[in-house]
């Protein structure tokens, strides 16, 4: 892209005129303002887009092995482990890595701190497509995807977690969808759409938080219906959905650490100066909530401990895999972001940001996979179940950057006031 | 008057959010009381004393219930030999149940445990089900209707005694394989379940629960020695139709013997309880943090306004 | 309360059983008033019946050991002679008067309910029989297998996959 943005000052397009006046179409915005021609030569030209060529050439077969024969043809069909990689990680590891939309919206509209706004849209829209591709995960994994409704329509069952879970996951999705929409409808250029969503941003912020609060914990909760199954040191039945809540705020900041270090680097042509400027800053930000909500998460993870008096525990060989975990997850990169915040030392805090995000995934691994049934046998997931979860992540990166790559995400968009 | 307009609005946002969820929260509340099981309903008793591993159970399970042909016979007692990922066998989308073989130390004989869906009084499996695809029945069955589940395995997770499972092999219907305690065939007669009625042995007892209850204390007291003084299935997980009774400890035949003594739902009423008040409480709460929070900006907005206004 | 009516009940039984004591064999019945065979065929559907050789038996066991306190005989177990100890022969001393060949019917399992019954856990006619007698070659090293008693009917191999209904070789089960 960089080659292109050199050349011809109109891209990347951040206003509806070209440099002679006349309109950008849709399509034209669509192909970046590029010709098919150009379009495909800086596509070809990015490796990235080969190793995603080498996941999908796979990976779509395998996915349609699955739909074709069922999911025993590509997971091992355990009756003892139930849920696989698609929701271990799918699931349970997308919804907080995505919590970062309704934190960056708690803080910028609700506690009015408007120096982390050009990174808001940015954790919306991480919030958003990471609950769509936790949902897409879910599809994969349902034995039958195509009753998904259900819960909502036929047949209630209201009592249920799940049902929480489902229908706080379907209406946060449905508020993120509003949230990002600003950015659509400034993209296409209707202005009215976006003035009526900015006189509910308050009440949907607020909604974002009741439903994040309530589904985040869910997820945790959901594991609270299996006491005899997970080890106890990964289960408390009752901090078990403050500890999943919890952990998700800084696992969605984490996320939008990495994300923005990402696009910070490989797609700097697509940002504007205000949030080059200000991602260090904001990083450092980003960290301070990080380490605060670590430190409650270490405190109330060792109270569980207490509380269910499960010191002993601590000195098997799981013991050791459970404090493993908390330091290499939480005490390490906790650290890392509290030197990072003092000497603002900015690369370590994206280190640690990174750490804690793979901390979190091991966690939610540990938690569903792991050390579930650890009094039976660990179950290792059979390879095509592995091959298809890269694929539907790799899914995910390719609409995260094609989104970036257009909206007005990273950059304001011009010509409106 | 452009501040009140603003408020109202956002009201109008929070309640739409949130609409949804406070319906919920009403069926939450009635829903985690708790249910002793139908008085009426029907259990078995199996006597791991009387069990001499024949396999008929399997057999006769197998044919009322219409389950794929077996890879070997059911008089083929090389099966009590498998064992997969160290586990013994288990249920499985052919199987409904299963008879294993337990070596118990210093005992001449082995033992024998037959295992099926216990029929809680309380089911994990249906309490955890979002779709209400299970029914415990008045006769004590906890039965599965196909044509609501969405397959997500919820049931598997929340089993204690890991009986449901999945038919994996199928694209268009998968659906949880169980014992349902034979209830469309023969249960809802008043008939009892085609394994009870197959065993030669009467290892299995089918009966009221409360019933079955005495019968077992009966058994237990009047042959002193014979019988470890527990009813498996008397309290745990709050109680199942199926109850077990046995010579030795029931750890060294199989059985969970940490299995929490009150249903399942009860750990997760926790969390369930916390829902109303996060609902209820945190609207507020969050309004008010962000009229602190933003007090300032308004005080100077104010003060703006006011100076135009005077000038 | 039923339970203490019941204490009560078993209480009066013994203290009157402990004034009477009656001398029990003069009304026992005696092996030559059995039948030589009885024909056991209550499973006819998937296995053959059984030819009982009862005064083969007679050799093996006392009357007691399976007609219980019925036949008149001393009652050894002191459970049963709580009450049965001078109960004397009883009018029905077959099998099937008193274990019901349809255990689990309906409207026996409501009877159980009678708060003055004693015989709660009766086994039905199948269990019965095969409690007693294969608990009893399992220590007298008689026949214990399913088919060492009696063979298997067409109806029963197809039932249990075998025989000529066997799984064919190398099949195996869907799923994993």
């Amino acid at each position: 892209m960089r080659i292109f943005s050199k050349e011809r000052p109109e891209i990347p397009i951040v206003h509806h005129l070209k440099a002679d006046g006349t309109e950008w179409t849709i399509k034209e915005k669509l192909w970046l303002g590029l010709s098919i021609g150009e379009y495909k030569k800086q596509f070809f030209r990015n490796p990235v887009n080969w190793l995603m060529m080498g996941i999908f050439a796979l990976g779509v077969p395998l996915l349609l092995q699955r739909y074709i024969y069922g999911l025993g043809a590509v997971t091992h069909a355990s009756n003892d482990y139930p849920w696989g990689l698609f929701l271990g990680f799918g699931l349970f590891g997308m919804v907080p890595l995505s919590a970062s939309g309704f934190m960056l919206g708690t803080t910028v509209e609700l506690f009015g701190r408007k120096d982390f706004h050009p990174i808001e849209r940015l954790a919306l829209l991480n919030g958003l497509l990471g609950y769509f591709f936790a949902v897409l995960f879910l599809e994969v994994d349902l034995g039958m995807p195509w009753r998904l409704p259900y819960p909502m329509f036929v047949s209630l069952g209201p009592a249920a977690v799940l049902f929480l879970v489902a229908w706080h996951v379907a209406t946060y999705l449905s508020v993120q969808v509003a949230e990002v929409l600003p950015a659509f409808f400034e993209w296409i250029g209707w202005l009215k759409g976006k003035r009526v969503i900015r006189k509910m941003v308050l009440g949907l912020t607020i909604a974002g938080i009741i439903l994040s609060t309530l589904h985040q914990g869910a997820l945790g909760a959901l594991f609270t219906y299996a006491p005899a199954k997970v080890h106890p040191l990964w289960l408390s039945v009752n901090f078990q959905w403050i500890h999943f809540f919890c952990s998700s705020i800084f696992a969605g900041l984490s996320m939008i650490i990495i994300s923005s270090t990402l696009i910070r680097y490989f797609m700097a042509w697509r940002c504007d100066d205000e949030f080059k400027d200000s991602l260090d800053y904001i990083t450092i930000g980003l960290a301070k909530g990080c380490s605060y909500s670590m430190i409650t998460y270490l405190i109330i993870k060792i109270v569980a401990v207490a509380h269910d008096q499960e010191w002993s525990y601590l000195l098997t060989g799981w013991g050791s895999y459970y404090m493993l975990e908390l330091g290499v997850a939480v005490v390490i990169p906790m650290f890392m972001f509290a030197i990072g915040i003092r000497h603002r030392y900015v690369g370590l805090i994206r280190f640690a940001a990174l750490i804690a995000a793979l901390g979190i995934i091991w966690n939610r691994l540990n938690t569903a996979l792991i050390c579930y049934n650890w009094q039976l046998y660990q179950e290792i997931p059979h390879w095509k179940e592995v091959w298809i979860t890269i694929t539907i992540y790799s899914l995910y990166f390719l609409t995260y950057r094609f989104i970036v790559y257009r909206l007005p995400i990273v950059y304001g968009w011009k010509g409106e006031k | 008057m452009k501040k009140t307009v603003s408020r109202r609005n956002f009201l109008k946002g929070g309640l739409a959010g949130t609409a949804a969820v406070a319906v919920i929260q009403n069926k939450e509340a009635h829903a985690a009381q708790s249910f002793e099981g139908y008085p009426e309903g029907m259990g078995v008793l199996v006597d791991l004393t009387r069990c001499i591993g024949c396999r008929s159970c399997e057999a006769a399970c197998n044919k009322e219930q219409e389950l794929p042909e077996p890879a070997k016979p059911f008089d083929d007692y090389s099966v009590f030999d498998e064992i997969k990922h160290g586990q013994k066998r288990r249920t499985d989308e052919t199987a409904y149940t299963v008879v294993n073989r337990y070596d118990v130390p210093n005992l001449d004989h082995p033992l024998f445990r037959k295992i099926q869906c216990n029929h809680c009084q309380e089911p994990a499996c249906l309490t955890s089900c979002f779709v209400n695809a299970y029914t415990k029945t008045p006769e004590g069955a906890v039965i599965y209707n196909s044509k609501v589940c969405v397959g997500c395995r919820t049931c598997m997770i929340a089993c204690p005694f890991y009986i449901p499972t999945f038919k994996y092999s199928s694209a268009f219907d998968p659906r949880i394989m169980k014992c349902v305690f034979c209830y469309d065939t023969r249960l809802k007669d008043g008939k009892p379940p085609a394994c009870v009625e197959a065993c030669p042995q009467e290892a299995l007892t089918f009966g009221r629960r409360n019933d079955l209850i005495n019968m077992g204390r009966q058994r237990i007291r009047e042959t002193p020695g014979k019988y470890v003084e527990h009813i498996y299935g008397e309290k745990e997980v709050g109680g199942t139709a199926w109850m077990y009774i046995s010579s030795v400890p029931f750890d060294q035949v199989g059985f969970d013997t940490h299995v929490p003594k009150e249903p399942i739902l009860n750990s997760v009423k926790d969390f369930l309880a916390i829902v109303p008040m996060v609902l209820t409480i945190w609207p507020g709460l969050f309004v008010g943090f962000h009229l602190l929070a933003t007090r300032k900006e308004k005080i100077k907005e104010q003060e703006k306004e006011d100076k135009e206004g005077q000038v | 309360m039923q339970a203490r009516k019941r204490i009560m009940q078993t209480a009066l039984a013994i203290a009157i059983g402990g004034v009477l004591i009656a001398p029990a064999q003069i009304w026992s019945m005696d092996a030559e008033d059995a039948p030589e065979s009885v024909t056991i065929d209550s499973l006819v559907n998937l296995y053959t019946g059984v030819e009982f050789d009862h005064a083969m038996h007679v050799d093996y066991a006392s009357c007691q050991e399976c007609h219980h306190h019925t036949t008149g005989g001393e009652v050894v177990n002191p459970n049963c002679a709580r009450c049965h100890s001078t109960s004397g022969e009883a009018d029905e001393v077959t099998c099937t008067g008193c274990h019901a060949t349809d255990r689990f019917n309906e409207t026996y399992i409501r009877t159980l309910e009678a708060p003055e019954l004693y015989h709660i856990d009766k086994p039905g006619l199948k269990g019965a029989y095969h409690l007693n007698c294969i608990s009893c070659h399992e220590t007298t090293s008689g026949p214990t297998g399913c088919q060492d008693c009696h063979t298997m009917t067409d109806a029963g191999e197809k039932m249990f996959y075998t025989g000529k209904y066997s799984p064919a070789k190398g099949h195996s089960a869907p799923g994993h």
